[in-house]
């Protein structure tokens, strides 16, 4: 116990390069919802019912948001906009919270929320300029409170916490298939190769408009789409650094 | 002790229960544990806490898509696509992921039940050699011609099965049916390419390699025939090819899922997609110069336009559009053909593309290939075919009837009335993994294992350039005392002996699968080689299917399409309403999700809607009536009468309503029962040329209820319907 | 005398002195329910750890998860009986009835596990061997107990104090190693 513990050099958020990103070609979007779906199947999402669905406690960490412009007969569509935590290089939502269970991996340079010491206050969800946090408002996977759930457990993926009430919860860029790569990556003694897995969302994709990977090493796909001239970060004037970029118009 | 207590000791005794509330809280046990209990017998390539990987198809439409399911200590986690199989190449839909929501769903048909038609799922369960033996009396003791058996569009390996038996003991051929098959009006579809491309075959439209296209009412971004893979093509025609991006234009009387990714939406009046289609094919024809043939030159593209609800610049700008692209192609779909002139609409737009010049090239028309061990395409059966057959059941001519993998009392439509001729079938036998509606309303159900349970192939209709057999394999042991329909019917037909034990001598479906793959044995040009059965079954599983490596697309003649004269007109709408009805299946419950949850809570990729039936109505034609957002509405049709909550949507016309197919169910278990309605209840008996359902071919009048508004759930509560709640954006 | 009890209880000195008493019910009782759920259910076998360790059996020829992956793996009754049916004593000993019972009958032995981490915690075993570590370092000395027990308890401080240790001076891998991200999730 005589090790010293030594904090790492403080840099600005904009000083630092982010390691994981994401890519979204919203001009190839359908909205089909299969992201939606396969986020929900890999992280054990709860479904919370049509009455919370209504009062807006639906637990999506993934949503494609579409916005009306215009009136009929010049109506149009935007294009479908899969909205999900943007991993900010300087999240709004981390310094609100008094129990630093939000917090940003320094290894992995992504947003945390660490649900073991969560207490809900809720406070990140309402800083969140994007609204991709969702609170655990019951016990929505409690077999005593919804039998259903004895069965639909089975499931349940074991790479992910199941949440309890109380709890924020969002979009963590897959960070259980992050370690998993990492380890075999290292088990055999080798770095992990671009490609060699993905998030939940981006592998189901059909029409492939989602791309993951890493965005500090240049001759990644995700780093060369996300140079695109149609590039749009969202919110940037917040300065809150987002690791997704967006690629829109025709 | 009269001394009456304050608020303000009131308040400091809550504030001490509160307190220690928290304290016991605090310290309660952190989590819960899961029991981890050993494999018995460890399967081969197990080990405990790691994944063990299996290749199977999805079974939740007939598309066939390979999947691989990752699983863990013999469970079913997650449901990824098979990255080798063409049709998918490693994507999958909504719905594929959901599957698992299906197999470990709360309200399945646990064991072999004596349903004797209840209300509800009666518990009076069976030994399987008891149901094995009623099926076997059934077989047995029946005049073959009084046997019939309804059938899913998936597996095809179970109706092959059901087929072989049927001929081999002299019943009728099974029918297979599904409310997909009768929305994408299939047989249209096939009677048109057989007269304009000279097969009855499915059509294959090279979506990835066109830049220019036309759709008519094709909904292929949502349910379409194979929505994954023609998804993929989009995907390509639209960035496939770095020098240009692909334009797209839909016909469509509602911005469908598939209408908003297009780049113009042009909102025709229903019934006249014929007409527009052979309106740009002339005013192309003019542009290019030349001959205009025979069926566009009889229409006036003025006349047509005021008809369609359009003006004529649009269709120039249309023609000019087309005339300057490399590969233009003109995709008929969806309610446009489930008109009156539904048959002739699906020519006129295969005249098009025929006087586009794109038959048999890149990005334009081709038949698509026969599965491996194919003889010809079979389509499922029409909505006329099913009248034919509730016919039969009606005249006492069925006596036996067999269900499997088909909920017709809840996807026809109610006047149809196969709700009632199931009633007077003297036997119903159902092998419902599922309690549906039509499972309830039978005497026995005998369960088949969930998709993923089973064994199986599915021959791959469209999607792939390449002829596809998709492998089916169970990635877990069955969770309930289910038993494979094919299984069940082998062992019923040896236990009846003579001719039926001729008909099925196999050991199981196994043995029963692998006669039907040998004749692949020692086929070259697949996407793996095997010298023998076994080795090849193995392979066959480890693969998740079998498929050439080549494409194998054959190319129609263009001569024929452009000789032939076609003249859709307008369609005639029965009913005297004000509006036009639109029922589209949901993109995201198609015709059988509504009993998974996570299928449920998706949002509707347009209204965003969730868990629930909703009426779409254009906002302008709503306030002149009075109606506001989730007012409640009843449509009224000549058949029949449905309500809704109505959603304001802005991209329909003024003159038409909308409605989605997949709610509405009485039964089908707790997620799906008594929520919403079902637009199918509307429907009226019609049908096109070909004898698809001409399920949008109705006016029906719009009422007002007066019901207190029944709040909608949807996602865009959370953001606003402009993009109000995401600050300055937008 | 009731009255004046009351009166002391509705005073500020009585009110501080009921919550003081409350609270202390109360942590008791929180603490009983803490330490009821910690207790261990019984082990479908009295399984000794020593007498096997002192065979000479290796750990990871029962746990051979632990080399490859997140989980050691509890072993199968099959595992047992791989060398079980071979042993005379297997038939006769009372102690063994349980694995005879099980392997006619076919039932699984539902071991209860005891190390063991909370389910927000996830524990890989794969790099802990890789980084050299051996199976004693947490679990104890296995061939001096019978059933396995957890010389200590396996908290965040416990993980924490070896993961700084570990990183020595090195910044990137101390980031790494005490990286909330690395375990929760």
């Amino acid at each position: 116990m005589t090790t010293e513990l030594k904090i790492p050099e403080y840099k600005l958020a904009e000083e630092e390069s982010g390691k994981w990103g994401m890519v979204v070609d919203t001009d190839l979007c359908t909205g089909c919802q299969a992201c939606v779906a396969a986020c929900a199947m890999e992280n054990n999402i709860p479904y919370v019912g049509e009455e919370d669905a209504a009062y807006g406690r639906s637990m999506h960490w993934i949503r494609t948001e579409r916005f009306w412009e215009g009136e009929y007969p010049e109506v149009r569509m935007t294009d479908y906009q899969p909205m999900l935590c943007q991993q900010c290089g300087h999240a709004p939502c981390e310094p609100v919270c008094p129990a630093f269970a939000t917090v940003h991996s320094q290894s992995e340079k992504l947003n945390l929320q660490v649900y073991n010491r969560c207490v809900g206050t809720r406070y990140c969800a309402n800083n969140c300029p994007y609204q991709v946090r969702s609170f655990n408002w019951r016990d929505y996977q409690d077999p005593r409170l919804r039998p259903e759930i004895t069965i639909l457990a089975n499931q349940f993926n074991p790479d992910v916490t199941v949440r309890r009430r109380g709890v924020m919860e969002k979009c963590t860029f897959c960070i259980q298939r992050i370690h998993k790569a990492q380890d075999l990556a290292k088990s055999e003694g080798r770095e992990v190769e671009d490609g060699e897995f993905t998030t939940a969302c981006a592998q189901a994709c059909p029409a492939n408009a989602i791309t993951f990977g890493r965005i500090d090493h240049p001759e990644t796909l995700v780093s060369q789409l996300a140079h695109s001239s149609r590039g749009v970060h969202h919110l940037e004037e917040l300065g809150t650094l987002p690791r997704v970029t967006y690629l829109k118009g025709g | 002790m009269s001394k009456q207590i304050s608020r303000r000791d009131f308040l400091k005794l809550a504030t001490a229960g509160a307190a220690t509330t928290a304290v016991l809280t605090g310290c309660g046990p952190a989590s819960r544990y899961v029991e981890r209990e050993p494999y018995q017998r460890m399967p081969e390539y197990t080990y405990n806490g790691l994944s063990t990987y299996y290749a199977t198809a999805c079974r939740e439409c007939a598309a066939g898509c390979g999947l691989v399911v990752r699983t863990m200590q013999g469970r079913a986690i997650k449901v990824e696509g098979n990255a080798n199989n063409p049709v998918n190449l490693g994507k999958t839909c909504a719905r594929g992921q959901a599957t698992l929501q299906g197999l470990y769903n709360p309200d399945r048909v646990e064991n072999p039940t004596r349903q004797n038609r209840g209300a509800a799922l009666s518990g009076d369960a069976l030994e399987w050699d008891a149901a094995i033996q009623i099926i076997s009396d059934a077989l047995k003791n029946t005049d073959p011609a009084g046997i019939a058996f309804l059938m899913g569009m998936a597996p095809d390996h179970l109706f092959d099965l059901v087929s072989d038996l049927a001929k081999a003991i002299g019943a009728p051929a099974p029918l297979r049916f599904g409310a997909l098959g009768m929305f994408e009006a299939r047989a249209t579809l096939g009677r048109a390419a057989e007269t304009m491309l000279g097969r009855s075959a499915m059509p294959f439209f090279d979506l990835a390699n066109a830049d220019m296209v036309l759709s008519f009412g094709a909904n292929f971004l949502e349910t379409w025939l194979s929505p994954v893979a023609f998804t993929r093509d989009f995907s390509k025609m639209r960035r496939g090819n770095p020098k240009r991006r692909g334009y797209f234009i839909q016909f469509e009387a509602r911005m469908s899922q598939t209408a908003s990714k297009a780049d113009e939406w042009i909102p025709i009046r229903p019934g006249t997609e014929g007409l527009v289609a052979l309106a740009i094919g002339r005013l192309v024809a003019e542009l290019k110069g030349g001959s205009v043939p025979a069926s566009f030159s009889s229409v006036d593209p003025l006349e047509v336009a005021s008809t369609a609800g359009i003006k004529l610049e649009t269709l120039e700008h249309v023609a000019q559009l087309v005339v300057g692209s490399q590969a233009p192609l003109a995709i008929p779909g969806g309610a446009a053909l489930g008109q009156s002139n539904g048959l002739a609409t699906a020519e006129s737009v295969l005249a098009l593309n025929a006087l586009f010049g794109n038959f048999g090239i890149p990005g334009g028309v081709f038949l698509s290939p026969l599965s491996p061990n194919q003889d010809a395409y079979h389509r499922p059966a029409s909505a006329r075919e099913m009248t034919d057959f509730i016919a039969k059941m009606e005249d006492g001519t069925i006596k036996v009837l067999f269900v499997h993998g088909v909920n017709p009392v809840f996807e026809l439509p109610a006047s149809l009335g196969f709700a009632e001729a199931l009633a007077t079938v003297p036997q119903v036998i159902s092998f419902a993994t599922f309690p549906d509606e039509t499972a309830l309303a039978s005497d026995y159900i005998f369960p088949d294992h969930h998709g993923l349970e089973s064994w199986g192939y599915q021959r791959v209709v469209t999607g792939s350039s390449q002829p596809v057999l998709s492998g089916a394999q169970p990635v877990v042991s069955p969770y309930f005392n289910t038993r494979a329909t094919a299984d069940a019917l082998i062992a019923a037909a040896q236990l009846a002996g003579g001719k039926f034990a001729e008909a099925m001598p196999f050991a199981d479906e196994v043995a029963f699968l692998q006669g039907k793959l040998a004749a692949l044995v020692g086929e070259p040009d697949g996407s793996f080689f095997a010298p023998e059965i076994n080795t090849f079954t193995a392979y066959f599983q480890q693969h998740g299917g079998w498929w050439m490596t080549a494409p194998a697309l054959s190319s129609p003649s263009a001569s024929n399409a452009l000789a032939r004269t076609v003249s859709p007109g307008v369609a005639e709408f029965a009913g005297n309403g004000e509006f036009f009805f639109l029922p589209f299946v949901s993109p995201t419950l198609a015709d059988a999700g509504a009993n998974k949850p996570w299928l449920q809570e998706l949002p509707d990729p347009t209204t965003t809607v969730m868990w629930n039936t909703w009426i779409e109505m254009n906002p302008q034609t709503a306030q002149v009536m009075g109606i506001d957002n989730d007012d409640v509405v009843e449509i009224v049709s000549e058949a029949g009468r449905v309500e809704a909550p109505v959603y304001l949507y802005p991209a329909i016309r003024p003159d038409v309503i909308a409605m989605p197919f997949g709610q509405g169910h009485t039964a089908y278990g707790r997620f799906a029962a008594g929520r919403g309605t079902n637009p199918a209840d509307v429907l009226g008996v019609r049908f096109n040329e070909a004898g698809d359902l001409a399920f949008a071919g109705m006016k029906v009048e719009v009422r007002k209820t007066g019901k207190k508004p029944q709040v909608l759930s949807r996602l865009e509560s959370r953001i606003g319907v402009y993009g109000e709640g995401m600050g300055e954006e937008h | 005398m009731v009255r004046r009890l009351f009166e002391w209880v509705m005073s500020p000195m009585g009110w501080i002195a009921v919550v003081i008493v409350a609270l202390s019910v109360f942590s008791l009782a929180a603490f009983g329910i803490y330490r009821s759920q910690q207790a261990l259910k019984p082990q479908p076998i009295q399984f000794p750890h020593n007498l096997h360790v002192g065979l000479g059996v290796q750990c990871l020829y029962c746990h051979p998860g632990a080399a490859r992956g997140p989980s050691s793996g509890l072993p199968t009754i099959n595992k047992c009986w791989g060398c079980h049916q071979q042993i005379a004593k297997t038939q006769t000993s009372d102690k063994l009835k349980p694995l005879r019972d099980a392997m006619a009958s076919g039932a699984n032995f539902v071991w209860v596990p005891v190390a063991k981490v909370p389910d927000f915690v996830h524990f890989n075993h794969r790099p802990h061997i890789a980084a050299g570590l051996n199976c004693e370092n947490c679990h104890g000395d296995m061939s001096q107990v019978e059933i396995a027990e957890n010389p200590q308890v396996m908290n965040m401080g416990w993980c924490l104090s070896c993961h700084k240790e570990r990183a020595g001076g090195d910044e990137e891998k101390f980031i790494k190693l005490t990286d909330c991200g690395t375990c929760h999730y």
